[in-house]
């Protein structure tokens, strides 16, 4: 271990020597410009420079940029499904920018094979198994990221009640902590709860990646059910983006994001966001009377849920300079407090207990390509939060749903007296380095570092040894990977990943000399190291028809807060050991061919995994809390399909649907020698057969050339499901999660092509009682309106 | 894994205990007066099991049959589902599912048999979650006994035929204490109309909760009732405390009125300071106001060294005690005798499953009302049984098959 953090310092090293700027420094330029036809944008064109690397695609607005290209002539080549391409020969720099009408092909009317594709598209034909969803499509939603989430096939976000509520991600049958996250490729382990996928604007995304199975090494960390990365926009170089909602339960969220870019690659970047809400929404509850203890239903208001988050991201660097295509000097600070109203099941009604925490995170972002030598790309990452967590549970009450409270003596609390206050100094640094031999030929190493030193105190038990004890933890993943691109038809990755971890904490024990009651502590250390491998391929049948196809053998290593606790619920179990599976994904895309007027696109994914030593949630010996301990196997075979259907960018339909037969493969347990009686059981408390519908129609220049109205319809379906074994217990005495069907619907109208945006919605417009987690309901129906001001260059 | 599991539930201290589920004090007949229609006479065992899936997946069912000696019941399919962790009192004819909530609220849900035997829910309330339960009256007496924070042990009184709260009161438990820590109780039990409440102190500070330096002393809190007033401090130095963490047994009023106490006398635990007494049974008269000073039942050297651990009262001063096997601890594996306190004689147990093979043993056992035998939900390896203890020949034989992990407790109910 020690040898491996040494190594660690001469990457480190390695790579400050990587910072320096170097000392020649060509001209470089940026080429942007835009592409139409009869005058409407077209996205997903294609755009390049003849006999170079250099190749994009045309966004949303019909643009693209070329950054840090070298001064000199070019071909320029623009290509585009059912249009004439487009060529020109250019010297860079242009005096402006290069703006391109193209002419339609009359060719298109017999079957076109130029596919037009826009970066989404693109990721999601990669080899890896991955669903991108683009972002920008939703920008003038109220959603954050978790809800944007939560469209995606395979992808199920349960959430424990309104705005900023806990919520738990599964992915393909996996959840929590098994489902890794990332923003731009840094894990967002670290970032504290004022900052998490259920605060952050769906604004600040430009798209979302969904990695089923397999994940990229680039990504580098120990994901055993997959990961999801959320990629924020920086691919323009001045904007402003500004938005305001409004809503039901006095709910406002805000947020502004604006870059700017100078000619010599000085870079500004500010996103800012907050979050209000009383979350005070209407559910049906059991109220008891506070005499008698008896309980009966009614429907009432929330009444402790108040939330609110401040969050501001900063970041400063330069561009496009010879030592750097990109030097970032970042830092985040956010703060969140949330009121606590419910335990894990509403029938613990809080009144007074809240927690709260922030965010203090510097970090740095690094990446050059075609360092040295062409083809040789690094970037490097590396962050610290130094922000604090707080749970203040010191109100000695009992509330009812009803808001009354019968007093308890003080000093005391409504749940577990607490002041606790901690912080994690959980740093995070990530390296890449990929090299492109050539055509067909790359390589790629990664190295994903974490550490984790818990330091608390408890106001109200100043003096305990224990919270002074060592909670430590540092983990390395590196991993090895290899690309080959045999021709455009078929593609191939493999890949090796080392896992290290090791883990301080300490042992209690009595010491005799001290006398009884004197409990001293010793140092202990556990590591781990454990080798992963897999690799993952694709193959176009026709342009059309493309299978995927990956294997991996990968392991979990046990989270700080599954070693540690949380210090609200959750016990550390300092002796966890790596969860590890075996994973089979297949995949096929398949764009039906029709004329141009309509576009089909059907995509499945088939998914069996054999999971082992599952790291899964218990309870401590007296019942109090709960524990993670290494228990059960589990099998899924799933599969997920997505359909998307438009006409002449007017008409958008889409379904998906997730099915996940997820069973438990422990024949024998608790060392009893007769088979169990939930062998090969659907595993519970875990959604099993979920999808999502939209439709959308588009009237384009509404009112005046430039603005479109949009009428969007959304359908979210849930199927019943057990909140405990299904095989055991009479059948109608059994606790369940409700199906859930949630309608939506919204109006948004753009004007000046998406400079003016407003949005009006309503969720759950037939106010159904919904419920992701066993008894604890969702917002009832809620209206919002969302204003935005975005304006890009 | 095995390992594991086995640890655990004996460091639940999930032995066998009595608690509220034995007959009535002296095996009167009175109560069953609030039961759902008239009794026929009838009556039906009510299981609480839970099916293999342990921790947190797993939740209690209840399952019935007519007899702990013979066939077979099982889980799957079958039994009303229980939410959360669980533990039972029967009373009044009644099963009473206490949720333990950690420091969330508990609840209380009431059951009988209807006129067909149908095991059905009668009532659903909010309660503190609670460490103690005892039979008082008409009442199911619950305690709320803190460990840190608050030093106030809640008490509450649930009517038992009309459930519902009908009076609480709260007890300070360091200034009960009086040695710094603070008091923990481990049962609560009717004495004339009085309530005995043992307790063990525990230091109650973050970190070192149930950590204790005095651990060579008996004491027995007395309440009125049902004021729920606290009266004065019944305590001796011959032995150590009565019970353990959750117990609900460990203190039985005989035929005659005497009360007979039990103490394991504590070696193992974090931050435990090991008893330097022996494990023994001690005793208060009658009507008397203290410990019966001739009268002291060494068990642990009657057992060869072995510290009993939880006790279930056959009648005619006959006990099924168990003991943990390995002299001179209270960890482990058990074994079961028939003691007798008022010959002080012990009778191991021949017929039960091999202590090593034990898995799991039920937490409230099932007292026949004749006082013959008590049934007691075991589980090793090759499944769960229930086995019946005969007072008179010390033997174990194997009954119900239960199609379960493990047992939790069992009780019987008439319709």
């Amino acid at each position: 271990m020690k040898a491996l953090t040494k190594v660690h310092t001469y990457l480190l090293a390695g790579i400050l020597l990587l910072l320096l700027p170097t000392i020649t420094q060509a001209q470089h330029t940026h080429f942007q410009g835009t592409v139409k036809a009869h005058n409407t944008p077209i996205i997903g064109a294609t755009v390049s420079l003849v006999n170079t690397t250099y190749q994009t695609i045309t966004d949303e607005n019909g643009q693209f940029i070329f950054k840090d290209v070298p001064a000199g002539k070019y071909t320029v080549n623009i290509r585009f499904m059912g249009f004439e391409q487009f060529t020109k020969q250019i010297e860079l720099p242009l005096s402006k920018a290069l703006h391109v009408t193209l002419t339609e092909n009359s060719e298109q009317l017999n079957g076109v094979t130029v596919e037009g594709k826009n970066t989404v598209q693109t990721l999601n034909r990669q080899a890896y198994n991955i669903t991108a969803l683009d972002a920008k499509k939703l920008h003038n939603t109220t959603l954050d990221l978790s809800h944007a989430l939560d469209k995606v096939a395979g992808v199920r976000v349960r959430e424990a009640g309104g705005v900023g509520s806990s919520f738990n991600l599964s992915l393909n049958g996996f959840t929590g902590r098994q489902v890794k996250v990332f923003i731009d490729g840094v894990p967002m382990d670290n970032f504290g709860s004022s900052f998490q996928l259920n605060n952050i604007p769906i604004n600040l995304a430009e798209r979302i990646e969904v990695y089923k199975g397999v994940v990229p090494i680039w990504l580098g960390a120990d994901a055993l059910g997959g990961a999801i990365n959320i990629v924020t926009g920086n691919s323009y170089r001045n904007y402003v983006d500004v938005s305001y909602s409004y809503g039901s339960f006095n709910t406002h969220k805000s947020s502004v994001s604006a870059g700017y870019t100078a000619k010599n690659g000085f870079t500004v970047q500010v996103n800012a966001f907050q979050n209000y809400s009383d979350n005070n929404y209407w559910v049906t509850a059991e109220v008891a009377d506070l005499a008698s203890g008896l309980y009966y239903d009614k429907r009432v208001r929330r009444f402790h849920d108040n939330y609110h988050n401040e969050t501001i991201i900063a970041q400063v660097g330069v561009v496009g300079k010879k030592y750097a295509d990109r030097l970032m000097f970042g830092f985040t600070a956010a703060q969140s407090r949330a009121d606590i109203q419910t335990g894990a099941r509403m029938i613990s009604v809080f009144g007074d207990y809240f927690r709260k925490g922030n965010t203090l995170l510097p970090s740095l972002k690094y990446q050059k390509n075609d360092l040295f030598v062409k083809g040789l790309n690094v970037s490097f990452t590396g962050n610290i939060n130094l922000g604090t967590e707080q749970n203040v549970d010191t109100v000695a009450r009992r509330y009812n749903w009803l808001g009354e409270f019968s007093v308890k003596p003080s000093p005391g609390s409504e749940r577990e007296r607490s002041l606790y206050k901690f912080r994690n100094n959980n740093g995070i640094t990530t390296t890449n380095i990929s090299y492109k031999l050539n055509e067909y030929n790359s390589f790629g190493l990664s190295h994903v570092f974490t550490t984790f030193n818990r330091k608390g105190s408890d106001a109200t038990s100043p003096n305990s040894q224990s919270l002074k004890q060592p909670r430590k933890t540092q983990k390395h993943i590196l991993g090895l990977g290899y690309k080959l691109d045999a021709s455009p038809k078929w593609s191939m990755s493999v890949f090796a990943k080392e896992y290290l971890q090791q883990n301080t904490s300490s042992l209690a024990y009595t010491v005799d000399s001290l006398g009884w009651g004197n409990t001293a502590y010793k140092e202990q250390t556990k590591s781990f190291t454990k080798t992963g491998y897999g690799i993952a391929t694709s193959y176009y049948i026709t342009p059309k028809l493309q299978l995927k196809g990956s294997y991996e053998k990968s392991y979990r290593l046990p989270e700080n807060e599954e070693l540690f606790g949380d210090v609200i619920n959750l016990e550390g179990v300092d002796t966890l050991r790596p969860e590890s599976s075996h994973n089979i994904n297949l995949g096929v895309y398949y764009q039906v061919p029709t004329n141009d007027m309509h576009r089909l696109i059907v995509e499945a994914n088939f998914i069996l995994r054999e999971a082992s030593d599952f790291i899964r949630p218990g309870l401590n010996t007296n019942g109090t809390k709960q524990v993670m301990t290494n228990q059960r196997d589990v099998r899924n075979t799933g599969f997920d399909a997505a359909i998307t259907y438009s006409f002449l960018r007017r008409l958008n339909i889409g379904a998906n649907v997730t099915y996940q037969n997820i069973r438990n493969t422990t024949r024998f347990e608790n060392g009893a020698k007769v088979e169990s009686a939930v062998y090969k059981d659907r595993m519970p408390n875990m959604p099993y057969l979920f999808g999502n519908g939209n439709a959308a129609y588009t009237f384009i220049n509404f009112g005046k050339k430039g603005n479109n109205l949009t009428f969007i319809y959304d359908i979210l379906f849930v199927e019943q499901y057990y909140l405990r074994w299904p095989s055991q217990g009479t059948a109608d005495t059994k606790y369940i999660i409700p199906r859930q069907i949630a309608h939506d619907a919204s109006v948004v109208y753009t004007m000046k092509e998406g400079r003016y945006n407003i949005a009006v919605a309503c969720k759950n417009f037939t106010d159904s009682n919904l419920y992701d987690n066993f008894s604890l309901q969702k917002p009832s129906r809620s209206f919002n309106v969302k204003f935005r001001y975005s304006i890009y260059q | 894994m095995q390992k594991f599991n086995k640890q655990l539930f004996f460091t639940l201290g999930l032995g066998i205990a009595l608690a509220a589920c034995s007959k009535d004090d002296n095996g009167s007949p009175k109560g069953n007066t609030g039961g759902e229609g008239e009794s026929k006479g009838k009556s039906r065992y009510v299981i609480a099991a839970s099916p293999v899936g342990s921790l947190g997946e797993a939740a209690n069912y209840l399952v019935t049959a007519d007899s702990l000696h013979t066939g077979t019941v099982t889980t799957t399919g079958n039994g009303i589902e229980q939410d959360g962790y669980r533990y039972y009192a029967f009373h009044k004819n009644k099963l009473f599912s206490l949720l333990y909530g950690q420091g969330n609220p508990g609840a209380v849900t009431a059951y009988t048999l209807d006129t067909t035997g149908k095991l059905t829910r009668v009532a659903n309330l909010l309660t503190e979650t609670v460490q103690v339960f005892g039979k008082v009256d008409n009442d199911l007496l619950l305690v709320k006994v803190p460990r840190s924070g608050d030093a106030n042990a809640g008490m509450f009184r649930v009517n038992a035929d009309t459930p519902r709260i009908v009076g609480s009161n709260t007890i300070n438990t360091i200034n009960l204490a009086g040695n710094g820590e603070r008091a923990h109780f481990t049962g609560a039990y009717q004495v004339g109309n009085k309530v005995y409440m043992p307790y063990y102190t525990i230091k109650g500070i973050t970190g070192a909760v149930f950590h204790t330096d005095y651990t060579d002393s008996t004491w027995i809190a007395v309440f009125s009732y049902p004021g729920l007033q606290y009266e004065r401090t019944i305590k001796d130095n011959r032995t150590s405390y009565i019970g353990y963490y959750f117990a609900q047994n460990g203190l039985k009023v005989t035929e005659n009125g005497d009360i007979y106490a039990f103490s394991g006398a504590v070696q193992n635990g974090a931050g435990v300071k090991p008893s330097t007494k022996p494990s023994a049974i001690v005793r208060i008269k009658s009507g008397a106001s203290d410990f019966d000073k001739s009268y002291f039942f060494n068990v642990q050297e009657k057992a060869g060294g072995r510290h009993l651990k939880a006790e279930t009262y056959f009648g005619n001063g006959k006990f099924l005690v168990s003991f943990y096997v390995e002299p001179g601890k209270t960890e482990g594996f058990i074994q079961w005798a028939v003691v007798d306190v008022i010959n002080q004689s012990l009778t191991w147990v021949t017929g039960a499953p091999p202590s090593s093979a034990i898995l799991h043993v039920s937490m409230f056992n099932s007292v026949e009302e004749n006082g013959k035998t008590i049934g007691v939900g075991i589980t090793t390896a090759e499944g769960t049984w229930i086995y019946n203890f005969e007072a008179a020949t010390a033997k174990a034989t194997r009954g119900l098959k239960v199609e379960a992990g493990s047992v939790t407790g069992l009780g019987k109910l008439k319709y």
